[in-house]
């Protein structure tokens, strides 16, 4: 029982971490826009899809094959952005929301027609898994692992070590501050939307990457990362990362005391604490 | 001639456009100028029109010559107008050095120089600068406010209520940096609740009342007028005689 518990934490602090990338995106254009983009589902999906796209129809390594992910799914979101949901600023949060999420029905129906619905796996050796002791994992979640690390650092950076960066950060702070200062909010918006788009991208093509790209995979993802970013604190990036790892260990520990059926469930708990008890999740500052 | 000329502003939000309606001042270069008035008058209005935050309906704003009317924050500030907002006027979540940074936008090089001439003048922020700015008392809020202005090195400083909730001893330290810039030859321009203090600590003022100046001239004379004097201690009465007069 110990080292299965054990077992479940370590699988948990993989996924929670891969499942951290996608939540980082979320999190950051709500930040900035002010709105749930629930399209991010469908954005993971077409960032898995264009990953392996890239890495089977074009031969590309894994490594280019995530360039091709970021950037499908970050102008996907871009287009989406300006296309749809741009236009019903005037109509509030909500109505940004819900179209989001009509965009996201779009999307999915549109990597249907493109690609079909059979899973599509991507090109990767099939290697034993390393041990330690009773403890097991595959050398691509330990890869899979170190790509979310490396970008979660390299955002880190972009965020903290450049004008553009300190500019979103300030926005996501204070707009109208920003905006007095000579930052152009259409600017800032953009690039968040990109990166933000490109990060659920990647967070599509490392799910799909232990498993399979199909039609639904960022919508099997989207609840916990809803749950990642409220638990987090909606807008905090430390947040995100921080409910991104706790979703993805107490997932994984479900898994031992109930059916695996059962795991979707944890993602609606997890959002119904947090906004009964602390509605502006770990980090947030405003509640609601 | 005047850094400053505002010739008959107007305007106001997209929901209510009729907050401002005409309103024309100066400010010479050194100057101090205090503006008065009850609460809604439109001070804070008339500020965000100025520095290109709010969209003007008639009038003209120009700073050193040049016209920035309309113009985008981008350009107001280039042009040497800053504003300090009453509200929400420092990034809470950033700390010092990067609010500062957020002031300026220049080479790195020219940004260190900067930020350290303020750090001389506010040492205040050189001890704390690495301390985010949430976690800053209400004095201390208004000079970082005050140093990220100071950044964009203004020719035209705009003060919205620089002292509100701050104690006594605050707002006199607060008035001599102030009195030092402008000694430095930056035109101050300052809307403050307390009146008498404002008036006292300035050259010029304008009182402004329901979107119009109703009386302009010395900060002594003002401070002499009894109308003035009554609006400020006294009521609604008070404020409907300066009004018509
Ligand atoms: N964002 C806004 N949208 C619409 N109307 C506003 C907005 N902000 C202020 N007003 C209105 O504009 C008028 C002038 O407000 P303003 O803030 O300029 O007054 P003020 O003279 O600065 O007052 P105070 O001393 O309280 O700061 C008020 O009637 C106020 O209700
Ligand atoms: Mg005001």
């Amino acid at each position: 029982m110990f080292s299965s518990i054990i077992q479940a934490l370590l699988n948990g602090l993989v996924s929670g971490t891969i499942l951290a990338v996608p939540a980082i995106g979320f999190t950051a254009i709500f930040a900035v826009l002010r709105y749930p983009n629930f399209a991010i589902g469908s954005l993971a999906t077409i960032g898995a899809y264009a990953g392996w796209f890239a890495n089977l129809r074009l031969g590309w390594p894994l490594e280019a094959s995530f360039g091709l992910a970021f950037l499908g799914a970050g102008i996907a979101t871009l287009a989406a952005e300006w296309l749809a949901v741009r236009p019903l600023e005037k109509s509030g949060a909500l109505m940004m929301a819900i179209c989001s999420l009509a965009v996201g029905i779009v999307l999915e129906n549109m990597v249907r027609f493109a690609f079909g619905n059979e899973p599509r796996g991507f090109n990767v050796p099939l290697m034993r898994d390393i041990r330690f002791g009773d403890l097991r994992i595959s050398p691509q979640q330990v890869e899979n692992f170190a790509v979310a690390l490396l970008l979660m650092a390299l955002l880190w950076a972009a965020l903290n070590l450049t004008r553009m960066g300190r500019a979103m950060r300030a926005t996501a702070d204070n707009a109208d501050l920003a905006r007095l200062k000579g930052v152009q909010p259409g600017t800032v918006a953009a690039i968040t939307v990109m990166v933000g788009g490109g990060l659920a991208g990647i967070g599509g093509m490392l799910v799909a990457l232990d498993t399979a790209a199909d039609p639904l995979t960022g919508f099997r993802l989207i609840l916990s990362v809803f749950a990642a970013a409220v638990l987090g604190g909606l807008g905090s990036i430390p947040g995100a990362v921080l409910g991104a790892l706790i979703i993805g260990m107490v997932e994984e520990l479900t898994v031992l005391l109930l059916a695996p059926n059962y795991r979707t469930a944890i993602g609606f708990a997890v959002i119904l604490i947090v906004l009964t008890v602390r509605p502006s999740g770990l980090f947030g500052e405003r509640a609601g | 001639m005047s850094i400053l000329s505002i010739d008959g502003l107007a305007g106001g939000y997209a929901s209510a456009d009729h907050i401002v309606k005409g309103v024309s001042m100066s400010a010479d270069a050194g100057e101090m100028v205090a503006i008065i008035g009850p609460n809604g008058a439109g001070k804070s209005t008339a500020l965000k029109l100025a520095a290109g935050l709010l969209r003007c309906t008639a009038g003209r704003v120009s700073v050193g010559g040049a016209d920035i009317t309309a113009a985008t924050p981008q350009s107001v500030l280039a042009a040497g107008f800053v504003l300090v907002p009453q509200e929400r006027n420092v990034f809470a979540a950033l700390n010092i050095a990067e609010n500062l940074a957020m002031g300026a936008f220049t080479t790195p090089a020219l940004m260190r120089q900067r930020r350290e001439a303020v750090y001389a003048r506010l040492p205040l922020l050189a001890q704390r600068r690495g301390a985010l700015a949430r976690t800053l008392s209400g004095g201390q809020r208004q000079l970082l406010a005050m140093g990220i202005a100071l950044m964009a090195q203004p020719k035209v400083l705009a003060l919205d209520e620089p002292t509100a909730g701050l104690s006594p001893m605050a707002a006199a330290e607060l008035f001599a940096t102030i009195r030092a810039l402008a000694k430095d030859g930056v035109a101050v321009l300052m809307v403050e609740q307390n009146a008498i203090e404002a008036l006292g600590a300035c050259d010029r003022g304008y009182v402004l009342v329901d979107g119009r100046v109703v009386r302009e001239g010395s900060a002594g004379g003002i401070m002499a007028d009894e109308d003035i004097r009554r609006l400020f201690l006294g009521g609604r009465k008070a404020q409907h005689a300066v009004a018509t007069r």
